[in-house]
């Protein structure tokens, strides 16, 4: 019997993606814009992006997200 | 050499920048404008300067100079200044020596007094202070970044134990009735590695196959997000429950046509509006189950009464009402195709594919305090799995309902040709411009003048073929019509 290869489930949690979108503009606005409150910001989005990240992602991209 | 000038010229700029600056400091009030520390050699210059001063700042510039004055012994030769001459300044001021001889000796003697007033001392503002208080915002962040590092850490590793929980005390069941438990599709061949595949900290995949009736199963395992604070904190306002997702795929021949519903009466109003086939072919609204003694928690969604009363027989019923709690919706469905595709009208052009499955919805129960041992309470329900799928096997319409559906699904289809109608026109209508411009480039493209002349010839005649049978055809109309 052939095996299934489900590789994109129907229904994709978009919350990883949309986590990862915020930190990068927050973390350009605290550069640009000099602001603390920003950076940590950023910061909290990219952990939130970690934890709700499916395995299969690439983990490079996201050590580069935490820089 | 041009070049030498230039440089030597740009040099040039910034030192008499520089020299300009130190003309200025020069000045004693220009003085009280910049650091004390780089010029501390003025500071005791100061007095005497000032008396210099006035001569010098009237040659300059006059404007600055006042503005900039702060000491209080200035003041005097402020006044002094403000006249043109400071010798008429020093005239002047002898009438006023009679009458305010001694207010002026007082002014000396005052502004002594005031240069020995007490320094205040101004606190130092918080962000150049270097204790705890001023990195209170930091402390706070990175306490927060750990709180949600340690929730992650432990929520990840509960939702691990629940899975293996559910995956031990179901493994028996599944292992007796597939013959393939655990593939995670990256071999090219089918082989059965036992393991639970994970594809996030919070889901859980396992495909098992291998069953006489079936393609295959895929079991879900979605568990809440407890790896993820916010979630956590989310769930704090509205609870909700871990989920087992069963998906079967039957076999063409294996199932017949018929679309069919039971669960609560939340999910299926849901799933009503959500899913393709249900809201197609389950037009009434989900109706209550107490006909078949089901509790009144559920309801059922059916194509035709046929289908309920074969479905709902005493096995089944005796499943539902016994787990009737942990039950979120059961679907038997041929016209499977997931939830309704939101695309715009132009772009659907065909219908989507249809599979012929069976979806379990089930609810952990503990509605998320749910321990490893709450995972046993699941087995039951697996059992009604594979009681289900031997029975979509064994059920079949009679002609009457054979009719019905095989009606129903025809006028699906026509209803989707009608929208679709204008669209396939035009992508129809688009396809023989394609071909006419491609034969066309071939004609152009042609080098041999004869070859291109015969290829237009015969293109012609075939245009006047088309031609000649639409004439026809609208002629038979007409005909037809009187």
């Amino acid at each position: 019997k052939p095996p299934a290869t489900e590789t994109n489930p129907a229904l994709e949690d978009p919350t990883p993606d949309y986590m990862n979108l915020l930190g990068m503009v927050f973390s350009m606005c605290g550069l640009m814009l000099k602001l603390k409150w920003c950076a940590w910001i950023a910061v909290y989005c990219s952990f939130i992006s970690f934890a709700n990240s499916r395995s299969s992602e690439d983990t490079k991209q996201m050590m580069s997200s935490f820089m | 050499m041009k070049n030498f000038y230039i440089f030597i010229a740009i040099l040039f700029i910034p030192w008499s920048f520089s020299m300009a600056k130190y003309d200025e400091f020069e000045d004693g009030d220009d003085i009280m404008e910049y650091d004390d520390n780089d010029f501390a050699e003025f500071e005791d210059v100061n007095e005497d300067a000032v008396t210099e001063s006035p001569q010098r700042i009237i040659t300059t510039e006059d404007d600055e100079e006042e503005a900039t004055v702060e000491l209080e012994g200035q003041d005097e030769n402020q006044e002094d200044f403000d006249d043109a001459d400071a010798q008429e300044g020093d005239t002047e001021s002898e009438p006023y020596d009679d009458e305010e001889f001694e207010g002026y000796e007082e002014k000396p003697d005052a502004s002594p007094n005031k240069n020995k007033d007490p320094i205040t001392i101004v606190n130092v503002p918080a962000h150049l202070q270097n204790s705890w208080e001023s990195y209170y915002m930091e402390i706070l962040m990175v306490t927060g970044l750990l709180a949600y590092i340690m929730n992650y850490i432990i929520g990840k590793n509960k939702n691990n134990r629940l899975a293996h929980a559910w995956f031990n005390t179901h493994r028996e069941l599944l292992e007796s009735n597939f013959a393939l438990v655990g593939d995670d599709g990256t071999n090219k061949e089918a082989t059965s590695t036992g393991k639970l595949n994970q594809e996030n900290e919070h889901i859980y995949n396992l495909w098992c196959s291998g069953r006489v009736c079936c393609e295959g199963m895929l079991i879900q395992l979605k568990f809440l997000k407890r790896q993820d604070l916010l979630n956590v904190l989310a769930r704090m306002m509205r609870p909700a429950s871990d989920q087992v997702q069963i998906k079967v795929t039957m076999n063409d021949e294996d199932m017949d046509t018929y679309v069919f519903a039971v669960g609560t009466r939340k999910a299926l109003v849901r799933l009503q509006k959500e899913m393709q086939d249900l809201s197609e072919f389950c037009s009434d609204k989900p109706k209550s189950g107490a006909k078949y003694g089901l509790p009144d928690s559920l309801a059922i969604l059916s194509e035709m009464g046929e289908v309920t009363e074969g479905m709902m027989d005493a096995k089944m019923i005796h499943f539902l009402t016994h787990y009737a709690d942990k039950i979120e919706s059961v679907q038997f469905s041929d016209q499977f195709s997931g939830p309704k595709l939101m695309q715009e009208e132009g772009q659907l052009t065909k219908l989507p594919e249809t599979k012929k499955t069976l979806l379990f919805t089930f609810n952990v129960p503990g509605s998320g305090n749910t321990s490893p041992k709450d995972m046993e309470s699941l087995l039951p329900l697996m059992s009604m799995v594979i009681y289900s799928i031997d029975k979509a096997k064994k059920f079949r319409l009679n002609r009457e309902g054979k009719q019905k559906a095989d009606k129903n699904r025809a006028r699906v289809e026509e209803n989707f040709l009608k929208l679709t109608h204008v669209q396939r026109q035009e992508a129809a209508q688009s396809r023989r411009e394609e071909k006419k411009r491609a034969e066309k480039e071939r004609i152009m493209n042609e080098e041999d003048p004869e070859k291109q002349r015969r290829l237009e010839e015969a293109a012609l005649r075939r245009e006047q073929k088309k031609l000649e049978k639409k004439q026809m055809k609208m002629k038979q109309i007409k005909v037809k019509a009187m």
